[in-house]
């Protein structure tokens, strides 16, 4: 497949005859021509189109008909209503918020009336109360890779910090508390760690590099707010083991709000949460036009919402936030370029 | 060691030393409305606001201010996006003009379904300590339209320092 450039694909989408020439190329919405981003890197191996659904986030609380049910609730409707179907769902973390079994049951019962199969990864707030023990009981392997229509898709474990807790004489429950704080002082910052290293390696030996690769992690793959761990440690390793491949789709959560990078073979979506919205950190954003609005607080759905992600026969990709409010700026309501 | 407000300028013009000083300062132009004071008494009264800081922060990240669960810590990480330095201003929620503190305690009613603080309490000025502290060095503007990320309020392996 011939590489598009941003300008040549604008051109092209705006003659009407094109339209229906990209219908089969791109991905099956037809928001995919009016897709917004950076000029992603072409793939690659043929795959046969599909979408899939992101949701994450949702920080449930061991609390009765809490609101923050209610908003994921939604979210699973919403994404059972997309046509087409899509055909799996990923989730990036943060499905509890205190690391209790209670809230991780809780959020596998609303997340199992999904109409399609979903893969799930831990989050820092599902993990600390007992070391990850009640999630791995519910949802599994901490890391994961599935083949699907031709894409490698990859879940990794992001959020393990080095032991702060020993020393200090923290119990489960004050080790947990300290991690629930964003800007938790002195927990450190996370990663995936060596062993997680030498399985990805092990995992993409043999896959060649023209093979489309989706990875999810909690954090983002790239150094963008340590202080509040918006940021995974040795993610210059995972890439690294990733640089093979002539193109990689990251997405991640942990960070709550509409965020865009690139490096290299690598093109990175951060989401929004079910629970709620975090403000910009203090730092410039490496493509500041892909960004969400300022959030009204008296609405508590304003920057929350539901993700679609589209992949065209090229590996072409496109994320689409739908957002529960209105919060998006128009540019990225039609849809981010992966 | 605690200084009351009529004790304090007794006290300190009794010191030969400060009066040279404040007549120093005289002579180059600097007109001083109380004399100096001492480095002792400057490190009480920091670690005096560093008391009520730290009162904030942990305020700022304990759920029972509200009663869902949630802290402001939640959703404002670092005391990020309350802007302190853009009050009182024209708040849509209260439809007039209103101060940071009327904020701190929409926040715990609304979002938080708490129960709203007395405007004079010592939790009240510990809230407003740790969000103003957090935004130390930013340029004080009413009315300004700003998310402001905050300045870190504490350090910690890998992070900025105060
Ligand atoms: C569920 C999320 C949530 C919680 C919990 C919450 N807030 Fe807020 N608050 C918001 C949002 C969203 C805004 C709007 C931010 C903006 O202006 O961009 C806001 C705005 C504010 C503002 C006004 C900022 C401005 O410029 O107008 C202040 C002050 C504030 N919050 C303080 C607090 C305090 C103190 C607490 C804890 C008692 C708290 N908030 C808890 C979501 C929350
Ligand atoms: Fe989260
Ligand atoms: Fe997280």
């Amino acid at each position: 497949m011939q590489k598009i450039s941003r300008r040549q694909f604008l051109g092209y989408s705006m003659k009407t005859g094109a339209a229906t020439l990209f219908t089969g190329i791109l991905a099956p919405s037809a928001s995919s021509f009016f897709g917004y981003g950076g000029v992603a890197a072409a793939a690659t191996k043929k795959i046969t189109p599909f979408t899939f659904a992101v949701l994450t986030d949702a920080h449930l609380y061991d609390i009765a008909d809490h609101k923050f049910d209610k908003f994921l609730e939604k979210a699973v409707a919403d994404v059972n209503s997309l046509n087409p179907l899509p055909d799996l769902l990923l989730y990036a973390g943060d499905i509890g918020q205190s690391g209790k079994e209670a809230e991780l049951k809780k959020g596998k019962k609303i997340l199992d009336k999904l109409k399609m199969p979903y893969k799930v990864i831990p989050g820092e707030h599902d993990y600390y109360l007992d070391m990850g023990a009640a999630w791995r009981g519910l949802f599994g392997d901490e890391h994961w890779s599935i083949d699907h229509k031709g894409v490698h898709i990859i879940g990794m474990n992001s959020i393990l910090v080095p032991d702060f807790w020993s020393m200090a004489g923290l119990t489960p429950k004050e080790r947990m508390g300290r991690m629930e704080e964003l800007e938790c002082h002195r927990c450190g910052l996370w990663g995936v760690g060596d062993k997680q290293l030498e399985w990805l390696e092990k995992d993409v030996k043999k896959l060649s590099p023209d093979t489309p690769v989706v990875i999810m992690t909690h954090s983002p793959l790239w150094s963008y707010y340590p202080r509040w761990n918006f940021q995974t440690y040795d993610a210059p390793e995972i890439l690294s083991t990733l640089s093979k491949f002539e193109k990689v789709i990251a997405i991640h959560g942990h960070v709550h709000q509409v965020v865009y990078n690139q490096m290299g073979n690598v093109t990175s979506a951060g989401l929004l949460s079910t629970s709620w919205p975090w403000p910009y950190p203090p730092v410039d954003l490496p493509y500041p036009a892909i960004k969400m609005n300022r959030v009204d607080p008296g609405d508590f759905e304003d920057g929350l919402g539901s993700h679609q992600v589209s992949l065209g026969g090229d590996f072409a990709g496109e994320i689409n936030y739908r957002a529960f409010s209105d919060l998006l700026p128009e540019n990225v309501r039609r849809g981010v370029k992966l | 060691m605690k200084i009351s407000r009529k004790a304090y300028p007794v006290r300190t013009l009794g010191t030969a030393l400060l009066v040279t000083a404040a007549l120093t300062t005289l002579v180059t132009g600097n007109v001083l409305a109380k004399p100096v004071r001492s480095d002792k008494q400057v490190a009480e009264e920091r670690s005096a606001l560093m008391a009520a800081v730290a009162k904030g922060d942990g305020l700022w990240h304990d759920g029972k201010l509200g009663s869902n669960g949630l802290a402001c810590g939640n959703c404002h990480p670092d005391g990020s996006a309350t802007n302190p330095h853009t009050f009182p201003k024209y708040q849509s929620n209260l439809g007039r003009v209103g101060t940071l503190r009327e904020m701190i305690n929409w926040c715990i009613t609304v979002p938080m379904q708490g129960k709203p603080l007395a405007y004079d309490s010592a939790e009240m000025v510990a809230m407003e300590a740790y969000a103003t502290f957090a935004h130390r060095g930013v340029a004080i503007a009413p009315a300004k339209d700003e998310q402001h990320g905050a300045v870190p309020v504490f350090g910690g392996p890998g992070y900025p320092q105060p």
